[in-house]
């Protein structure tokens, strides 16, 4: 178990909350790199190495293309590469490129962390008495995604087990692929449909209804809370106030470090690479403690 | 078989079809251009393009536009100049030759909607760069053609004027009540 989940969830849900947004003000390409490094690595401590390089296999790809396509449709920015039927190729729509991908996918490698740290029962514990249906609701949607990776690979199984696939060229095994596409779509609809009536029948949200949780806040748990509170708020009133605002266009502003900067640099990197260093510190403590026995 | 090898012919002909709809120009090639020598029989117009009126709305402009090479202190982006008028030329042909000959930064669009091209920012000041009422406009003869500026056909001696609002027009003398 790692020490993240250990964690209160009230914690956690801070922490998350306070980086997705801190990677999503600011187009400051010093910041966005610190956050996707950051979200990688600690992405990597919680799913493991090999699964990481699994997604990362489909990651940068996307990444590329995402910012090959900035420079194709806008034409701002002063240095010229070249000229792409008649429209300016510039330097720095191609960097706005990579850096807006970067953000979009630090914020995939982020809620990727917060899925697996926060499942849905913790989701639904925190909230589900000030907003049980949204809660539900935002559970469900959250954990979407890998259910449906899971189920496309049982009704892919079925469907070969069946003998319904063709083997013969590439465009019926496609076609293959969209009936499982289909059958994949008709079963969620249907399952979520099934999970709310079966909530409703338990009497989900209702007046009165205790549930159980296993959650306590702990003396730690309350100071990494006021911690995170503390600098995730310091940071991004840094942002809002411009501290580190950056323009792509028309050319690229330069990075100043003054002292000012430099703290909110400081500041940022500390916040993000916080949960890498607690999952560090936790274990480098284990094993400490392990050899002495 | 057979329909993959179909599907391999599409691929390969929409390939092919991306490839040659494609042009690639070096800096150099696309501001090559030829201008006509100004000879006596030769038909002119004239064009300038300016933008003085963000001078008077400096507080509203685009903080990382606020710089003497995008918005010139007199306001003047290029002095009025004589273009030799070719035939069947638009305002955009003459603007595209002169912006090309200066090297002057324009983006424009071609809109199918109202089948003209709409003029997006002339030396990196866009449309909303200063206010949300701001974009380029051209005058013909101290008119404002309400027409997209490649579907104004010029005549000898038109005198053209590129300019720069910041309130949709009215600061340039266009206004919409009398039009």
């Amino acid at each position: 178990m790692k020490y993240f989940d250990r964690l209160h969830p009230a914690v956690a849900f801070v922490y998350f909350a306070l980086m997705i947004a801190i990677s999503m003000l600011t187009t400051n390409p010093v910041v966005i790199a610190v956050s996707y490094l950051s979200s990688i690595v600690f992405c990597g401590m919680l799913i493991g190495g090999r699964q990481l390089m699994v997604s990362l296999a489909y990651n940068l790809p996307l990444l590329i293309l995402l910012s090959a396509t900035n420079p194709i449709f806008v034409h701002k920015g002063e240095t010229i590469l070249f000229f792409l039927n008649d429209n300016p190729v510039t330097k720095e729509a191609i960097l706005y490129g990579v850096f807006a991908s970067m953000m979009i996918m630090s914020v995939f490698y982020w809620f990727k962390c917060y899925s697996t740290v926060m499942t849905s029962d913790k989701f639904i514990y925190l909230f589900g008495r000030i907003i049980p249906k949204l809660s539900l609701v935002l559970s469900m949607s959250i954990a979407f995604i890998p259910k449906l990776k899971r189920k496309y690979k049982e009704i892919d199984e079925a469907q070969k087990a069946l003998g319904i696939y063709s083997g013969k060229g590439m465009v019926d095994k496609i076609r293959s692929k969209f009936r499982v596409l289909s059958i994949l779509l008709t079963n969620s609809l249907e399952s979520s449909i099934d999970t709310a009536d079966s909530m409703r029948a338990r009497g989900y949200g209702l007046k009165g209804r205790s549930s159980y949780a296993i959650y306590k806040m702990t003396a730690s748990d309350k100071i990494l809370c006021a911690l995170f509170i503390l600098v995730g708020t310091a940071s991004i009133v840094l942002i809002v106030l411009g501290t580190v605002d950056f323009n792509f266009y028309p050319t690229l502003s330069p990075i100043s470090l003054q002292a000012l900067q430099i703290v909110a640099y400081a500041i940022i990197t500390a916040f993000a690479f916080a949960p890498t260093i607690l999952e560090v510190k936790e274990n480098v403590l284990w094993r400490c403690l392990k050899s002495k026995i | 078989m057979k329909k993959d090898l179909f599907a391999i012919c599409i691929v390969i002909f929409v390939l092919i079809l991306v490839f040659t709809g494609t042009k690639i120009q070096s800096v150099e090639d696309y501001y090559l251009t030829h201008l006509d020598d100004i000879t006596e029989d030769s038909q002119t117009v004239y064009l300038s393009i300016r933008c003085d009126t963000i001078l008077d709305n400096w507080d509203k402009l685009d903080p990382a536009l606020r710089q003497e090479k995008y918005v010139p202190q007199d306001g003047v982006i290029l002095q009025r100049t004589e273009y030799v008028l070719r035939k069947g030329d638009t305002v955009y042909n003459i603007l595209d030759r002169a912006i090309r000959h200066n090297q002057i930064q324009m983006e424009c669009i071609y809109s199918i909607n109202y089948a003209s091209t709409y003029v997006e920012g002339i030396n990196h000041l866009y449309e909303f760069s200063c206010g949300e009422l701001s974009g380029w406009m051209f005058m013909v003869n101290g008119q404002f053609p309400q027409v997209g500026c490649d579907r104004y056909t010029l005549q000898d001696g038109d005198e053209i004027i590129w300019c720069y609002t910041c309130d949709l027009g009215r600061d340039v003398g266009c206004y919409w009540e009398m039009s």
